[in-house]
């Protein structure tokens, strides 16, 4: 039963996010408006410190560290927002949930913004971090990569990268509705079926998030670190996705999924009945809290 | 467990393997969540396969991992006493969860299909989800307090008792094929690649159609709203905009055509669909005061 809090959130999420999305507006009309909503998600909680010491080259990134005690685990994680914005306080208010439910420290990663970045700026930055975290000797058995959306693109991205550079690998990702395919061959599947149920995202901005996020590489689409649904995921460790049955990007975790399964690497999908794209993020929401938990559940599996 | 006593640091193998052992436990957590918010809805599925998850922790995890762990804890105490506690708590979650998962495992066994799909059912599948929860603060706990400190905390004649004492056999989970041996259910469930959750539900309960035009309607509706939004804001700006007389007549004229095209929009967007839906919600709600009213006697 999907509770009253995830069924309000739809609607909300239809009248402001989804109305957004398919209005003309400009990138900076679209994160004035984020910061507003923003103002409705909670602080962090008083157990987790904030330390955003050491920095990145380029962008912003934050330590969330739980007062609870010592943990060698460190999820890396990159928020979503279509490449283009983000939403600070809710991602950081997610991490906070899942280093607590998962006894691990959290480093959020603000990966520059197209268009004022295109790619593959953002995903440059995503690779200092990681690289970040290795020299400051956190062993990548101690390491889970998570990412929300755009975020979940740019982390699976880093995992190829990673691999292909011959790095060692982190011990498992967490991806939460992963927008893996930017090409224009995506516009089938559940991206149009479920178009019309999507309470928060919608078919109509794909041609511009393509345009914004590659600048003038609009032929790299078909990259696998800009389209990870066409990587090799050869040699990559466990994965582990959630996405929501009416979301437009419900095929993009499943896809990702098999071809993972058929490179022999171990990749779970949990499809989850009418939530709303990023749900993992609405602390007030059962499904939120019960989401979180078994994130937990899978990065305390991967990653003793 | 003992093998860890032939590698060169038993403290760390040792922690090592508890810390496996918790993510097999973390695995089949996941999987007793799942379970639970199915119980009621397929009990004949989800009620054995919940007493089998049970019987495996009784037989591993509350049988082997948690005296392993009450042998640490015991050896901590006596040489970190400000741990003494805190330990004991973590000792008596121990007892209290293997007391819990017993009856739990004989409640599932004893129960009938019928049963679980009733209050009983609904009831069971709270406890079940209540003692995830316990399970899942208690490994928190012992993370964070006790496995941080448990290596620095004793030194090599402790490790060399404990390993000694220690002749339990390893988690069945790590060998998937030997687990089904055992617990045939629970292994083929652990090993499926794709998960529901919430799916056993009836759809909503509008038609697919139904369902649709409602979602269209709320985003053709949601959109004039923001029109309106931006329209008002557009409104208020003209007006405190205004210096003198003449820029107030100019203002005014621009607020009463844009609101004038503003409505001709709201008349003539909504497809024809929306309309007839829209009007027969009206003349619905106006149908009682809109019949000739009965004389009275």
């Amino acid at each position: 039963m999907v509770s009253w809090q995830t069924r309000t959130a739809n609607l909300l999420g239809r009248l402001t996010i989804r109305q957004s999305l398919r209005r003309d507006f400009s990138v900076a009309e679209m994160r004035e408006r984020i910061r507003t909503m923003e103002r409705f998600f909670p602080d962090l909680p008083a157990d987790i410190r904030i330390d955003r010491e050491p920095g990145l080259s380029h962008c912003d990134a934050e330590w969330l560290i739980p007062t609870t005690g010592p943990t060698e685990r460190v999820i890396l994680h990159f928020p979503g927002g279509a490449f283009l914005t983000r939403f600070v306080r809710a991602e950081r208010l997610l991490m906070a949930r899942l280093c607590r439910s998962a006894n691990a420290r959290g480093r959020l990663v603000f990966y520059r913004l197209a268009p004022e970045h295109p790619y593959p700026a953002g995903l440059d930055d995503c690779m200092e971090a990681y690289r970040q975290l290795l020299d400051l000797n956190v062993a990548p058995d101690n390491i889970i990569v998570s990412g929300m959306s755009a975020g979940g693109c740019l982390a699976l991205a880093l995992l190829l990268a990673v691999r292909d550079e011959g790095l060692p690998l982190p011990a498992g990702a967490v991806l939460m509705s992963p927008a893996a395919d930017l090409t224009e061959h995506s516009e089938a599947g559940s991206r149009l079926a479920n178009a019309p149920h999507d309470a928060v995202l919608s078919l109509e901005r794909g041609d511009d998030i393509r345009r914004l996020y590659l600048g003038d590489q609009l032929d790299r689409v078909n990259h696998p670190y800009v389209s990870p649904v066409l990587g090799d995921y050869a040699g990559l460790p466990p994965l582990f996705f959630q996405v929501g049955s009416k979301e437009i990007l419900l095929d993009d975790s499943q896809r990702c999924a098999e071809r993972a399964r058929s490179a022999g690497v171990r990749a779970e999908v949990e499809v989850w009945d009418r939530v709303p794209h990023g749900w993992q993020t609405l602390s007030f929401a059962p499904e939120s809290g019960r989401a979180i938990d078994r994130l937990a559940d899978f990065i305390r599996e991967v990653c003793p | 467990m003992s093998a860890g006593g032939q590698h060169s640091d038993p403290g760390a193998t040792y922690m090592r393997a508890l810390r496996r052992d918790h993510a097999g436990l973390s695995r089949v957590l996941r999987e007793i969540d799942t379970q639970a918010e199915r119980l009621t809805k397929a009990p004949d599925d989800a009620g054995p396969l919940l007493a089998e998850a049970m019987r495996y922790l009784l037989r591993y995890h509350h049988a082997f991992h948690h005296p392993r762990e009450d042998r640490l804890f015991a050896r901590i105490r006596e040489r970190d006493p400000e741990l003494d506690a805190t330990l004991a708590d973590l000792s008596d979650e121990h007892e209290v969860g293997e007391a819990e998962a017993e009856r739990l495992a004989c409640d599932l066994e004893a129960a009938t299909v019928k049963q679980l799909r009733g209050r009983s059912g609904r009831r069971l599948a709270e406890r079940v989800n209540e003692y995830v929860r316990h399970t899942r603060a208690h490994m928190r706990h012992e993370e964070a307090v006790f496995y941080a400190r448990a290596e620095s905390a004793l030194d090599a004649e402790d490790w060399r008792y404990i390993i000694g004492s220690d002749h339990g056999p390893q988690d069945p989970l790590a060998d998937l094929a030997e687990m089904g041996n055992s617990y045939p259910r629970l292994a083929s469930s652990l090993g499926l690649p794709v998960t529901h959750l919430g799916l056993l539900d009836p759809v909503e309960p509008l038609s697919e159609e139904m369902e649709e035009q409602m979602l269209a309607l709320t985003d053709l509706y949601g959109g004039l709203l923001h029109d309106a939004l931006d329209l008002g804001r557009g409104n208020l700006d003209r007006l405190l905009a205004v210096r003198g007389p003449g820029a107030l007549v100019s203002a005014v004229g621009e607020i009463t055509r844009a609101n004038l095209e503003f409505a001709g929009r709201c008349l003539l967007s909504p497809p024809r669909w929306a309309i007839n839906t829209g009007a027969a919600l009206i003349v619905a709600s106006l149908k009682p005061y809109l019949e000739p009213r009965q004389p009275q006697d």
